[in-house]
């Protein structure tokens, strides 16, 4: 039973593959279980040296004819070690079968199949479920934090926002580049609606080898989640899963208070030119009319205002049970997380039923359904391009947060005040922006056995979303800022995205030769309806659209499809030399005729030394594996009819006299050259397990060269198109090396593992659309109001980019001996410096300061990171801690610029009270000064910061309470339980000085190119550290 | 048997769902194709109608336009420390090549122009339109796109000069000189005055005239000091008997004068209920249609400007001994204690946030009220359609008199700008007075440079001036404190441009950027 599929085979058919004869001999029965003493149905039991055998039945017992007392009977089973056991005179043999941890005789889900791990080729890794429920997290995304070494994970925003995760570095610069997630079989969007305790493994397809099966969306990696199925031991299995948690942020900024605001107001304004606010010589007054408390005595922590403690909280139960014939799995969850800033939260039900069904000796068929409705509400205040962090940053200390006197409840400063700042709480209490989906995934699948090598498999599998978003910005009047309607807006999106897929696998063995064929044929097709309103309310009395004025409605339809022919071929010879080899045409409509086809093959091979005779005389050596691979994947994320150039019919207005007219204008070049981006990746891998498997490593290499990179084409604005046509430019390098390193200690009473990562990635842009072309982004009037980041060939994608800090002027002389430099004390240096600027550093030396001295400043690309499980177990008692970091990143600190940058009166850090004056001068803070003339606050080193960190993502102990007392005391109604208490992000270290150095790339909605803002921070929403108790119920 | 017949039918399943290769050809269903649009009357005309619109957009004269043209000159204060950067840079003259309001009028009028060249080089495939209509809706379109180009080239000197719409990502090109950018202009405006009409009824109102073409040719000669020329268009719009001067001076910035007699040419806002369209290129087939100045500008709005004390300091004053106190100081201006809001309010110096002014030696708190709301509004955020006048009559006047005065014909100018100060609601004594003899040249010039300082402040024309009296060394002193010469004459090409068009490099910049 060595063949992987044969073995898969047996997964669903126990009984096709064995004839039970009969000899008249001598009758052999007994009783196989686990170390536990739980029967274990389905073992096969044969006779050694010949085709004899039979299996256990559902109480796991069996009988079998011998014909010798030297007969020799061989229990095997799947994930058990193999026994051997002489009959002699016994009639009776009872057997434990011991769970095997041989984690290389694994069973590993690959695209449309799966292998034995060790007949692997390619790069693939496996996390386990119990990896991705560890935390009390969303999605199977955020739990792959750290666990596999080549998948990058950054969490992003408020609860529901999808993370940000990249394979293997970064494959593309315009789209959002995430992997395809396949779940059963079905390619669908992100994991947010499924239940990770719905999950039984996932695999994540790292090279080209392994993910090419998927070829034209591969490009990016595979990541193959297969969903939990019953057992057939003809037992029901009910368990309860819940636990409770309390989250809060870790960190806060050190701003100023009221003493130290009218301080820095003072200097600020003062050095300006400009008069100080009325109110600052005068707080004594009421905070509103008829309010007894006065600004003096108000004292608003805006950031306490803003966060807070919030739960967060899961439960599951999951009933599952089967026999020889039929299983099943089905399973309820809820997921409720309150946001740490208030007015975010998600919430999550969910429903699955999997089971199939042993129709006919030669027919097996089963289905996967999960139906899940979640809500999302997140953070507000993007519109602006401003950050709830941000607001509460620049709100003022003296000001109250509420006032009953003012519609809505909320009050902001006023011209009195000089400073404009929006009430945060407002915003994140009053203004909604919500999304309901409603998701249904499911598959059907047949697996026919033609003959005993030949299986057909017919599958189909829906992915249906509707979603509900629905934004609500209801009238107020904070007595500086308001809004006269209350403006709604709905959308429906429904979606809709059929799969069927055809596959004939062909496996048979001819002596030592071992041969695996699949023949796909596949089609995936997509469509997606969106109506959007809106309308204006008089009033908020009523938050549905009724009686709004202003009513407007659109509607688009947005279809594509993807039709697909593969063929692969896995060959083995006796166990030692494995090749691989894949072919996939994919036909897609989103290119233009005679470009909407492509092709990717891949080809992988594989050396067993261990296998080999000169290292099977070495025992310590357990498993020793090299292997090569070279595949190519394409890359077709792009809108569905992107190279099609259309007119923008009657989408915009002007009046004429009274009369609204609509207008079209031409928006964009189309581009029917448009085709396929492709990647070529090459992997180097080796797999080493030392000391009967306690020990595991593996190592792997790769070069991943993307050519024909889909990129909008930089043109200049003087085109004057609004949007840039796509194009097949540019080329980008990603490479890197992947370590894991395990430990298993799996006997006594003291178990224990530890496994380490380590991932180090590097990218590069190696061409663009012309030599110089360059894209730059980042670029916020808030931060600066200069470009951030810079995209060009031979530099990572996104570096930052700016100038370099050489000092503060400290006098005139100074300046003007600046000034002189280029022999023209005329020219400026820096046209507005004065003493107590920054003096920027003249890179090209031509005495003036100006765009061409700008230079890299590092990138957002840490240089590695890691992630580290300690996991043990003594008696009833575990534990795990788990580490996760990065090493090496640089991030750009917005919330430092936003703190320390003193471009407009707001509140700000207490950095800003060791700003540069005459008598101050030994300082890295310069003058302060309104409206900052010299442009300190300009995008420079100041702002950039090492971003490395390490977490102790999670710390866990549990205690399980010994099953035999436990049935015994409830009756046998409680068979297992188990409680824990966990800390998540329990300790950060790191020098970052913003609220979390974790920094994906939300939060300012106004920069120019949403995917090239990378480690810029805005104001992130930061991680928050959550302390849970859980408890685990079987009954 | 029965698993042949699964298998037949799985296989059958199979070959019939999976090898229908016609599922790969996809159109879009939301929009038109190219080649398939501009083919009638309706279709152009909103072709045309989204040149205006662009127009309109945020971008432009919703609001970057009138921040770059005002920023530029010198009648312009920070109203605060609330003045973004960027905008800040432009009124301190620390602006380089990445400055985004710059860079964005750039963009934005580059925008228009293509659609403009969109509208014509597409306008043949219209078949079912009289030649005349046809040939009145590209002249409106070639009007928008001239008055881009002199746009641009008066502010940013010789720019790529794109005529046709560009069909592919390499077919940018080069900076023309401002010659050649000036001479299409001109030959424009030449060409498109036969097509338009002198007025249109009531539902075509703020669409392009005869008059507004002549009035920017005009405007071209006189910036390129081709007076005798200007003198001609000037006249064309002067004896045309369309327009006149209005007695209400403020009846120019009021929604409910919008299209008087002294209109020439006017962006068209319209109240959409307070909600403006921050889209930059103005689209959205129901976004709102208002600006955003009464906003940016007035006093209980986020004041980020305010008049300078140049400015203020220029209006006649009988404080200073002036005959009179000029009207228009009062028209343009709100004051603390001045009354708004249909004269229900009274404006307080705290309602004013940010910096005070010194008019004639005292310090007062002086806001912008010329195009603000508050006249009839108290609303804490204020946006509004009022129209944006890009050209009135009273310019048509005062250019008259400064090409008469440069033709050496002085009693002739000062008849024009005493025509001026005539309004029934100006009133002001005629020159020569006290201050402004009027008896040389040079005396004359002095007071033109006055009288269109007050009459036309505010209104996005004295950056203008200033560029036009610069290039022909006409400012006695420059009024920019801040003025390098050699670098500031010209805005710098914006750094978008420079990376991303093969055909400009750093050597093409202007002078000290």
């Amino acid at each position: 039973m060595s063949r992987w599929s044969l073995q898969i085979a047996l997964i669903l058919l126990p009984f096709n593959l064995v004839t039970a004869k009969t000899f008249a001999d001598q009758q052999v029965s007994g009783k196989v279980t686990t170390e536990n003493g739980d029967v274990l149905p389905g073992v096969n039991v044969t006779l050694k040296g010949s085709s004899v055998g039979t299996s256990t039945n559902p109480k796991g017992e069996y009988s079998i004819t011998v014909p010798s007392e030297s007969s020799v009977l061989v229990f095997s089973f799947i994930g058990y070690g193999k026994q051997e056991v002489t009959v002699g005179n016994k009639t009776q043999i009872d057997i434990q079968l011991v769970s095997e941890n041989q984690a290389l005789e694994e069973m590993v889900v690959i695209g449309y199949g799966s292998q034995k791990k060790s007949s692997l080729t390619g790069a693939v890794s496996s996390v386990s479920s119990k990896e991705l429920t560890a935390l009390p997290v969303i999605s199977a995304e955020q739990a792959l934090q750290g666990r596999v070494p080549g998948v990058r994970v950054v969490n992003n925003g408020s609860p529901g926002q999808a993370p940000i995760v990249r394979i293997r570095g970064i494959g593309s610069i315009n789209y959002a580049s995430g992997p395809l997630y396949v779940i059963d079989g079905i390619p669908s969007g992100d994991l947010n609606n499924l239940d990770p305790k719905d999950i039984e493994s996932l695999e994540v397809l790292k090279d080209a080898s392994s993910a090419a099966i998927y070829g034209s969306r591969a490009s990016n990696g595979v990541i193959i989640i297969s969903t939990k199925k019953g057992a057939k031991d003809g037992k029901l299995h009910v368990n309860l899963d819940t636990y409770f948690g309390t989250q809060s942020a870790w960190n806060k900024l050190d701003l100023l208070n009221t003493d130290q605001y009218i301080q820095y107001a003072t200097a600020l304004l003062g050095n300006a030119g400009i008069a100080m606010p009325g109110r600052l010589s005068d707080l004594n007054q009421p905070i509103y009319n008829g309010a007894t408390q006065t600004f003096a005595q108000t004292h608003t922590d805006w950031q306490d205002v803003l966060f807070r403690k919030s739960p967060v909280q899961q439960h599951q139960l999951a009933i599952s049970g089967g026999n020889n014939v039929s299983r099943f799995f089905t399973s309820a969850g809820y997921f409720d997380q309150e946001g740490i800033l208030v007015g975010t939260n998600y919430k999550r039900a969910n429903f699955r039923v999997n089971s199939d069904h042993q129709i006919a000796k030669f027919l097996n068929i089963g289905q996967t359904l999960t139906f899940s409705y979640d809500k999302t509400r997140g953070e507000q205040g993007f519109g602006g391009g401003r950050t709830l962090v941000m607001q509460a940053i620049r709100n003022l200390p003296y000001w109250p947060v509420y006032d009953p006197t003012k519609a809505g409840g909320y009050s902001s400063p006023t011209a009195a005040d000089g400073s404009d700042p929006d009430n945060p709480l407002r915003i994140a209490s009053m203004d909604v922006t919500r999304t309901q989906r409603i998701k249904l995934l499911g598959s059907l699948f047949a697996d026919v056995a033609i003959t005993s090598f030949l299986k057909y498999r017919f599958s189909l599998g829906v992915d249906v979303v509707t979603s509900l978003g629905s934004d609500r910005f209801p009238i107020y009047n904070d007595g500086y800022k308001s809004r006269t309607q209350f403006e709604l807006r709905d959308s429906r999106t429904s979606y809709f995205s059929p799969v069927i897929t055809n596959q004939l696998t062909f496996d048979k063995s001819f002596g030592k030769h071992q041969f695996n064929i699949t023949a796909i044929a596949d089609k995936q097709t997509f469509r997606s309806n969106t109506l959007n309103g809106t309308g204006y309310r008089p009033n908020n009395d009523i938050d549905q659209m009724q009686g709004v004025s202003n009513p407007s409605a659109t509607s688009s339809l947005d279809e594509s499809s993807l039709i697909s022919y593969v063929g692969r071929l896995n060959y083995e010879y006796g166990g030692k030399y494995l090749l691989s080899g894949s072919i996939r045409r994919d036909g897609s409509s989103r290119f233009a005729p005679g470009n909407k086809w492509g092709t990717f093959p891949s080809v992988s091979l594989g050396w067993r030394l261990s296998e080999e005779e000169f290292l099977k005389a070495v025992p310590e050596i357990s498993e020793l594996k090299i292997r090569a691979s070279y595949g190519q994947t394409g890359f077709n994320g792009i809108g569905s009819y992107a190279w099609q150039s259309l007119v923008s019919a009657d989408n915009n207005n002007y009046v004429f006299g009274g009369n609204k007219l609509l207008g079209s204008y031409f928006s964009a070049l189309g581009n029917t050259q448009l085709k396929w981006e492709s990647t070529a990746m090459t992997n180097l891998g080796i797999d080493l397990a030392l000391f009967n498997n306690s020990v595991t490593f593996t190592a792997e290499r790769y070069n991943r060269n993307t050519d024909g990179l889909l990129l909008e084409v930089p043109i200049p604005n003087s085109l004057g198109y609004s949007s840039s046509p796509l194009s097949n430019i540019g080329k980008m390098k990603n490479w890197g090396y992947e370590f894991q390193l395990g430990y298993n200690k799996n006997d006594g009473d003291f178990k224990w593992n530890a496994s380490v990562n380590l991932d180090i990635t590097r990218n590069k842009v190696s061409s663009l659309a012309t030599e110089n072309a360059a894209l730059f982004s980042g670029k916020n009037d808030d931060f600066g109001g200069f470009d951030i980041a810079k995209t060009e060939a031979e530099h990572p994608i996104q570096s930052f980019f700016g100038w370099k800090v050489d000092g503060i002027f400290q006098n005139q002389a100074e300046i003007d001996r600046y000034n002189a430099l280029d022999g023209d004390d005329q020219t400026k240096y820096q046209p507005a410096a004065a003493p107590g600027d920054i003096r920027f550093k003249d890179l090209n030396g031509d005495g003036t300061i100006n765009l061409s001295d700008r230079q890299y400043l590092g990138s957002f690309i840490p240089k590695f990171s890691y992630g580290g499980n300690f996991g043990g177990s003594y008696k009833g008692f575990d534990f795990t801690l788990y580490l996760q970091g990065v090493q090496g990143n640089k991030i750009y600190n917005g919330t430092k610029v936003i703190e320390q940058g003193m471009l407009r009166l707001f509140n700000a850090g207490t950095d800003v009270l060791n700003a540069w004056t005459p008598t101050n001068t030994d300082t890295d803070v310069p003058r302060a000064v309104s409206g900052d003339p010299n442009n300190n606050s300009k995008t420079s080193d100041r702002f950039i910061e090492n971003g490395s960190y390490m977490r102790v993502k999670n710390f866990n102990i549990g205690y399980t309470i010994a099953s035999k007392p436990l049935s015994k005391l409830t009756h046998n109604t409680i068979t297992k339980a188990r409680v824990y208490v966990s800390a998540t992000n329990l300790l950060t270290f790191t020098k970052y000085s913003g609220l979390d150095p974790e920094i994906g790339v939300n939060g300012s909605s106004n920069a120019s190119g949403t995917q090239l803002i990378n480690g810029i921070d805005y104001g992130m929403y930061p991680q928050p550290r959550t302390f849970q108790v859980g408890l685990s119920f079987g009954f | 048997m029965k698993r042949n017949l699964i298998l037949t039918y799985a296989l059958i399943l199979g070959v019939v769902f999976a090898c229908d290769d016609s599922v790969l050809d996809k159109t879009n269903p939301n929009g038109v194709t190219v080649d398939g649009y501009y083919k009638n009357a309706s279709e152009l005309t909103s072709a045309v109608t989204s040149v205006y619109s662009m127009l309109k957009a945020n971008n432009l004269v919703a609001r970057e336009w009138f921040f770059l043209h005002d920023l530029r000159s010198d009648d312009m204060a920070a109203g605060g420390g609330q003045l973004e950067t960027p905008r800040n840079q432009l009124l301190l003259g620390t602006y380089d090549s990445g400055n985004s309001v710059m860079g964005t009028v750039w963009l934005a009028y580059y925008r228009l122009i293509h659609r403009a060249n969109s509208v014509v080089d597409n306008s043949e495939k219209a078949t079912d339109l009289a030649a005349a209509a046809k040939a009145r809706l590209l002249a409106e379109a070639r009007f928008l796109r001239a008055y881009s180009y002199y746009e641009l080239v008066s502010m940013w000197g010789g720019v790529p000069l794109y005529k046709n719409y560009v069909q592919s990502v390499d077919g940018s090109l080069p900076r023309s000189t401002d010659a050649e950018v000036f001479a299409f202009v001109i030959s424009e405006l030449q060409a498109i005055q036969a097509d338009l009409p002198t007025t249109y009824n009531a539902a075509n109102q703020g669409r392009v005239t005869k008059g507004a073409a002549q009035m920017l040719l005009a405007r071209t000669f006189m910036q390129q000091g081709d007076y005798q020329n200007a003198k001609t268009e000037l006249l064309k719009v002067y004896n045309s008997n369309v327009y006149a001067l209005v007695d209400n001076y403020n009846d120019n910035f009021l929604e409910e004068t919008e299209f008087n007699k002294e209109s020439i040419f006017e962006v068209n806002f319209f109240p959409s209920g307070g909600v403006y369209n921050w889209d930059g290129d103005g689209n959205g087939a129901t976004a709102g249609t208002e600006t955003v100045r009464t906003q940016e500008y007035s006093g209980i709005g986020w004041r980020n400007v305010i008049p300078s004390n140049s400015l203020l300091n220029e209006f006649e004053h009988a404080a200073k001994g002036d005959a009179k106190t000029d009207p228009r100081l009062d028209d343009s201006f709100y004051f603390t204690g001045e009354k708004y809001n249909n004269g229900a309010s009274t404006l307080t110096d705290g309602q004013q946030n940010g910096n005070s002014s010194v008019l004639n030696g005292v310090t007062q708190k002086v806001s912008w009220q010329k195009y603000s709301l508050m006249y009839k509004m108290n609303e804490s955020f204020l946006t509004g359609g009022i129209n944006q006048r890009i050209m009135r009559f009273a310019e048509t006047i005062l250019s008259l008199a400064e090409v008469e005065n440069e033709l050496g014909n002085i009693p002739q100018a000062v008849k024009y700008l005493n025509m001026i100060r005539a309004r029934k609601s100006v009133s002001m004594p005629e020159y020569p007075t006290a201050k402004f003899p009027v008896s040389t040249k040079d005396q004359v010039f002095t007071a033109i440079v006055h009288e269109r300082r007050v009459e036309t402040n505010g209104e996005q024309i004295r950056n203008r001036d200033l560029l036009r009296w610069r290039k022909q060394n006409k400012l006695k002193t420059e009024p920019l404190t801040y003025f390098q010469a050699k670098k500031h004459e010209l805005l710098p090409i914006p750094q978008q441009e420079v990376d991303n068009n093969p055909k400009i490099e750093l050597a093409d910049q202007n002078p000290g950027y």
